[in-house]
């Protein structure tokens, strides 16, 4: 096994960042960070995903004059391209729920904010 | 106690993610099954069949166009959702001080280099969204560079600035420019071709795939743009 997570050692790379991300969430207090490690998370699935479609010596998928195979492949990296626009939606949405909710309370912190509860 | 379950969540997670990740086949083999089916194709077809040279560009807006339609659309939502969200202020809720938190002047310097630069990642924002098809870009890359001009303007010099750049007259409508450059060309194909967002197949027509995946990738440039930038100014601003 270790032999296999040596060779996929990009996607041992996602894990290892998708449990930073899962760490902030749990253990920060501050709605803001924990949003930042939803985003970490976030953007391991997307490294993980980009590193499936490596080829080894894989040029981008570019065609046109000089471009020689092998072509790493293209279809990753566009369900990424449209991953990182909804990530980008979500984030702004989250980001002004929590604006709304400091202005509503006056704080971000979230056990103050299930004190108030 | 509490690190002690923390870390123990931690591994009971990674654990069996490591499990399945050893059991992948060895990243960057050509042979593995993401790389032999529908994406061989896509290499060999893409350039003569959906009009850009750029196989990401290609398969986004022409083999998976419908998936773009829908992700315009959920960027549009997004905007409306953050509008909705801030823009409501409920009586008995008082909104945030309106003294800015950091109130000092950006320096000579920087401002200067900022008006120097301006119109240098303007252009270079637009070569990006043009030229989506054949080099790396696209639509959404530029608009993001745009929008990362328009975010520039507004902290170092002034929002007023900024402002004038999308004005308030057409901004609506240039926050729409994405699901309507969409649904124009949608509709185009639908009228000639006989479904909605079918691109020519035939190779004399490739003057005419090239030039709707140009008014897609502008209208998605300026789209992104403009939301990315409202979002900002919504979030940034109590007026």
């Amino acid at each position: 096994m270790i032999d296999a997570l040596w060779t996929n050692l990009d996607y041992v790379g996602s894990v290892v960042l998708f449990c930073i991300g899962l760490y902030c969430v749990i253990t920060k207090n501050n709605l803001i960070k924990k949003f930042i490690g939803i985003n970490i998370m976030e953007t391991a699935v997307f490294a993980f995903i980009v590193a499936l479609g490596v080829v080894e010596g894989g040029d981008a998928p570019i065609m046109g004059s000089g471009a020689t195979p092998p072509f790493t492949n293209p279809i990753p990296q566009a369900l990424i391209l449209t991953g990182i626009v909804v990530a980008v939606s979500t984030t702004s949405l989250a980001l002004s729920l929590i604006i709304r909710i400091y202005r509503h309370c006056g704080t971000i912190e979230a056990d103050e904010l299930r004190e108030m509860g | 106690m509490k690190r002690a379950l923390t870390a123990a969540l931690l591994i009971i997670v990674a654990l069996p993610m490591l499990y399945a990740v050893a059991q992948l086949p060895p990243q960057g083999s050509p042979t593995s099954p993401a790389y032999t089916h529908v994406s061989a194709r896509y290499l060999e077809a893409g350039p003569e069949e959906a009009g850009a040279e750029n196989v990401v560009t290609a398969v986004i807006l022409n083999y998976r166009g419908f998936d773009t339609d829908g992700e315009v659309t959920v960027i549009f939502t997004s905007l409306a959702a953050v509008l909705a969200v801030l823009l409501g202020v409920r009586t008995g809720e008082k909104p945030l001080a309106g003294q800015p938190v950091s109130s000092v002047e950006a320096s000579v310097v920087v401002s200067f280099v900022v008006r120097l630069l301006a119109p240098a990642i303007a252009l270079f924002g637009i070569y990006v969204i043009l030229h989506g098809h054949v080099s790396p870009g696209g639509g959404f890359q530029g608009g993001a560079i745009l929008a990362s001009l328009l975010i520039i303007i507004t902290t170092i010099l002034e929002r007023a600035q900024a402002e004038a750049l999308v004005p308030l007259r057409i901004r609506r409508w240039l926050q729409i420019a994405a699901p309507l450059a969409f649904f124009t060309v949608g509709v185009a194909g639908l009228v000639v071709f006989g479904n909605y967002l079918q691109f020519p197949r035939t190779h004399d027509l490739a003057w005419l795939t090239v030039t709707w995946l140009t008014i897609i990738e502008i209208g998605i440039g300026v789209g992104g743009a403009a939301i990315l930038a409202t979002i900002f100014w919504t979030m940034g601003g109590d007026s």
